[in-house]
């Protein structure tokens, strides 16, 4: 796999806070060590050597203030960034591909009128200037799902259960938060669920 | 363009299923466990035992073997599904018993297993809950492939989780083969199947960088399939803390290291009650409704049917 960017590494955004980078370490060092029953059958012993390394190397930069910050004065410049080859992190929003990114809202989570339809969500990722692609690329949901979505075209939509995650993580992509917006979403099509 | 869609009179009846790929883990347990609370909720449940040649549901539930079973049905010696459904005794509670005649029921051909789904998907209820086998044969995988919730069990074992990873492989390999009409990348995905292909390809994200390569056209029909293919991990038999961190580790290495987005549903702890409810051929849920399993359980339930997940609280 590619590692990409020392986030995308610890499945983070650059947004992180110092106890993220931290809590992040953690669980990562945990989900790759000797003893976990998580990963010793998933990678080879080779691969696994290696992303034990890249966690550790993220560690050191991102846990330390200066380093962090010339590190991302690094990303920033795009020259010279790390190419994050092929981004497979944990949540969406640490996808985003590399540049040029559109900026995805820090800070919390923001919550769209009642009732979210698929117009406002559109409008909402226009404001941002976020092309479908982007959020598509990401999340791993086919551009025509999302194209749906915003179009309201419910039928050609797929089973509910699989269409909260979808909203969800375009959602949470755009910066909204992804439980009560797509609650509101599916509220309109399946009123009783 | 903002005009909703009609409104469905009623929520749609769900198919949920409950595999794991491996005997032994908890799966018939969870099964008639779920079953008991949702229909504690008020919901209309059917269980049905698809643990073709291993089936034994109805011994969690406090029951005989049926007379009738899923394998009159598809001996035809039963004509409609609704002939072989059982009352368990727990209100909304009924059950689909698994064949007794196990050599017909393994060797289900391919039309009689779509001529089952089918019958089952048509059911009259609000929750279908399918027990399957061990294993990641077709039956199987297909069964798991038509429900709306797919949960994969797990204990905290090596053994568990290896096998966990091998049906979520199969089964999104065999969504592929559904989803894909181009030959050669068929081909492709047939040899996926076998680890030690010649092409390299270990991961389902290996097939996706080799179709991008090879087949870019078709490359996006296999990104569809990926994102719409969410099993949900509940781990089971959990002893210590760390037991139940195992859900979020494997919801980061499915995404990162396989492709393929899953969610962490719940976790049930290892109870010295539930054993002693099944050697008395009984559920838990009845006999020990405080116990620490009953609760998990309920919570469980409560989160799935709300559609959330555990995530991690950073
Ligand atoms: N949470 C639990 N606590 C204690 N024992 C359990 C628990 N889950 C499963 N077991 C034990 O494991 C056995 C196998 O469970 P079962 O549901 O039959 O597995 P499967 O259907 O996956 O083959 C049960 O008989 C029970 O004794
Ligand atoms: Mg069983």
């Amino acid at each position: 796999m590619g590692y990409g960017t020392h986030y995308d590494v610890l499945g983070l955004t650059p947004a992180a806070t110092a106890e993220q980078v931290e809590q992040a370490y953690q669980f990562f060092s945990g989900m790759y060590g000797e003893e976990s029953v998580a990963t010793y059958s998933l990678l080879e012993p080779g691969e696994l050597r290696e992303v034990r390394t890249r966690v550790q190397q993220a560690y050191d930069v991102l846990c330390d203030a200066v380093k962090r910050q010339e590190y991302d004065a690094a990303l920033a410049a795009p020259p010279a960034a790390p190419v994050a080859e092929e981004p497979a992190p944990t949540r969406p929003a640490a996808a985003t591909p590399a540049r040029p990114v559109p900026a995805v809202p820090a800070g919390p989570p923001r919550l769209l009128p009642e009732p979210v339809t698929g117009a406002s969500l559109r409008k909402a990722r226009e404001e941002l200037g976020i092309p479908l692609q982007h959020i598509a690329g990401a999340t791993k949901i086919g551009v025509r799902f999302l194209e749906y979505i915003e179009a309201d075209r419910h039928r050609d939509l797929p089973a509910l259960v699989y269409l909260r995650g979808f909203v969800q993580e375009y959602a949470r992509f755009l910066g909204l938060e992804p439980r009560r917006t797509a609650e509101s979403y599916l509220r309109r099509i399946a009123p009783d669920q | 363009m903002t005009t909703p869609a009609p409104v469905p009179a009623r929520p749609r009846r769900q198919i949920w299923s409950i595999g794991g790929g491996k005997g032994g883990i908890g799966k018939s347990l969870l099964t008639a466990s779920l079953g008991y609370q949702l229909a504690k909720m008020g919901k209309r449940v059917i269980l049905v035992d698809s643990d073709l040649g291993g089936a034994n549901l109805h011994t969690c539930l406090g029951l005989a073997a049926p007379e009738r079973t899923l394998g009159d049905f598809i001996r035809r010696r039963a004509e409609r599904i609704e002939d072989v459904l059982v009352e368990t005794g727990i209100p909304l509670l009924r059950l689909i018993s698994g064949a007794s005649d196990f050599l017909a029921a393994a060797n289900i051909k391919y039309p009689q297993k779509v001529r089952v789904l089918n019958r089952i998907r048509a059911l009259e209820v609000d929750v279908v809950l399918l027990d399957l086998g061990a294993g990641t044969s077709y039956n199987i995988i297909d069964f798991f492939l038509v429900s709306d919730v797919g949960l994969l069990t797990v204990v905290p074992e090596p053994t568990s989780i290896e096998n966990a990873y091998r049906f979520i492989k199969s089964a999104l390999y065999r969504r592929f083969r559904n989803a894909v009409q181009n030959d050669e990348v068929r081909q492709l995905i047939e040899a996926a199947l076998d680890q030690k292909n010649p092409h390299g390809i270990r991961t389902p994200l290996d097939l996706l960088a080799t179709v991008e390569r090879e087949h870019p056209g078709e490359a996006q029909i296999l990104k569809n399939e990926m994102a719409a293919f969410r099993p949900q991990f509940v781990v089971n038999q959990v002893r210590e803390p760390a037991d139940a961190g195992i859900g979020h580790q494997l919801v980061a290495a499915c995404a990162r290291h396989l492709g393929v987005r899953t969610t962490y549903a719940g976790f049930v702890h290892y109870d010295e009650a539930v054993w002693r409810s099944v050697r008395q051929r009984r559920l838990f849920m009845v006999d020990a409704p405080r116990s620490r399993a009953a609760e998990d359980i309920t919570r469980l339930v409560r989160g799935l049917v709300q559609g959330e997940t555990l995530t991690l609280p950073w």
